[in-house]
């Protein structure tokens, strides 16, 4: 297993280089692909087996890491605002060596993590992609100490689990235990909430070019309009009968439309502006 | 079972009671266990799996390549010995392809 020291978390990273004789069809260089994953139960894992095999055919290099606290990344016991969590970011691609601009494509949190990660490093970021996401914002954080708050309280609890394993399974079952153990063991619940939070007048500023992905049943839905309405060089998709887990219903849908948003709209910023 | 199949189990064994560590497998580990029902091992501890065992075995073994072809639900039905055939396989094929040249890492073993 690879890992590597950054903020003093030992964070575990996947690299996937193009597959043998991959030839990359668009117009700019073969772009390195950053995925990050979502809050909870969720790990690297969500891309290597859903999307990384079909990338790196088509010629992308990958760079999948566990986020602090999960997959097999260290747990600290504090230290979970979303800042954190860009600061990983940053020394991450920092300790790799990675100094051309990359796209971030980022699942749930992970998009979160990806509009802060660009608005903080402009230069360092040619385009994002997002499934089921949108930036901290005030609304955002409340609505993330809400639901923190409420699994924080029942995950740990047996009867709460006895009855997701009668009703839900016992795989999920076994997810919500360990997420469960993580919210009891670290301030995570607490520190996603108190996170600095975005103006619109911020949320703006993400001047690369981005594509957003919402499942028609998903409450995130209406953030389509606003991110449709603040960002310059946006992309929206609703996808008809999804809720939040379009990434591993729908993979090879993500994967169709991720590649032409990557050919069409990231196209111009690699050849004309600015990053 | 052949005899570089039982080398090779009783590696990838070794390993899984490295990663699975804390959770006290007394579980003999043959061909037929499931990693997710009986080993209890989720996605993303197959990724760490398949990391050590390119460590241990070398560029003549590309588990990326295997592993990230799985489906999420092949996953909840591989056992351990797909994982093994699969680097029976690659490394008879690799000794095909180079039978004269010693392996440059050392990973494989005769």
């Amino acid at each position: 297993m690879s890992t590597l020291a950054v903020n003093g978390v030992e964070i575990h990273v996947q690299v996937m280089e193009p597959a043998d004789g991959a030839v990359w069809e668009g117009p700019q260089d073969p772009p390195t692909f950053v995925m990050i994953h979502g809050l909870g139960t969720d790990s690297l894992a969500s891309w290597y087996f859903t999307l990384a095999k079909p990338f790196s055919e088509a010629g992308m290099r990958l760079v999948m890491y566990d986020l602090r606290g999960h997959g097999h990344s260290d747990r600290p016991p504090t230290g979970y605002q979303l800042d954190n969590f860009v600061d990983d970011l940053e020394g991450l691609l920092a300790g790799m060596g990675v100094t051309s601009p990359v796209h971030l494509i980022g699942n749930s949190f992970g998009g979160t993590i990806a509009f802060a990660y660009a608005l903080r490093r402009p230069d360092a970021v040619a385009g994002i992609a997002v499934i089921e996401s949108e930036p901290a914002t005030e609304a955002w954080a409340k609505k993330m100490a809400h639901n923190l708050g409420r699994a924080a309280k029942q995950l740990p609890r047996e009867e709460a689990l006895n009855w997701i394993s009668a009703n839900r399974g016992r795989r999920t079952a076994r997810l919500a235990r360990a997420a469960g153990k993580m919210l009891s063991s670290t301030t995570l619940a607490q520190d996603i909430p108190a996170s600095r939070v975005l103006s619109e007048a911020e949320i703006s500023g993400v001047a690369c070019p981005v594509l957003c992905l919402y499942g028609e049943n998903s409450d995130l839905v209406v953030q389509a309009p606003v991110m449709e309405r603040l960002l310059p060089r946006v992309r929206t998709v609703i996808v008809p009968g999804q809720h939040h887990s379009i990434l591993v219903e729908m993979p090879d849908f993500v994967r169709e439309l991720v590649l032409t948003w990557l050919r069409e709209d990231c196209a111009v910023a690699a050849s004309g502006e600015r990053g | 079972m052949s005899a570089d199949q039982a080398k090779i189990l009783a590696d990838i064994s070794e390993m899984l009671h490295a990663i699975l560590d804390d959770d006290g497998t007394d579980l003999q580990i043959t061909m037929d266990t499931t990693f997710h029902e009986e080993l209890e091992m989720e996605s993303i501890d197959l990724v760490a799996l398949a990391g050590r065992l390119q460590a241990r075995y070398g560029n003549s073994v590309n588990f990326a390549q295997f592993i990230a072809a799985l489906s999420l639900d092949a996953i909840i039905e591989l056992k351990v010995g797909q994982l093994v055939e699969y680097i029976e396989a690659s490394l008879e094929a690799a000794k095909a392809d180079a039978p004269a040249t010693p392996d440059p890492a050392g990973a494989v073993s005769k």
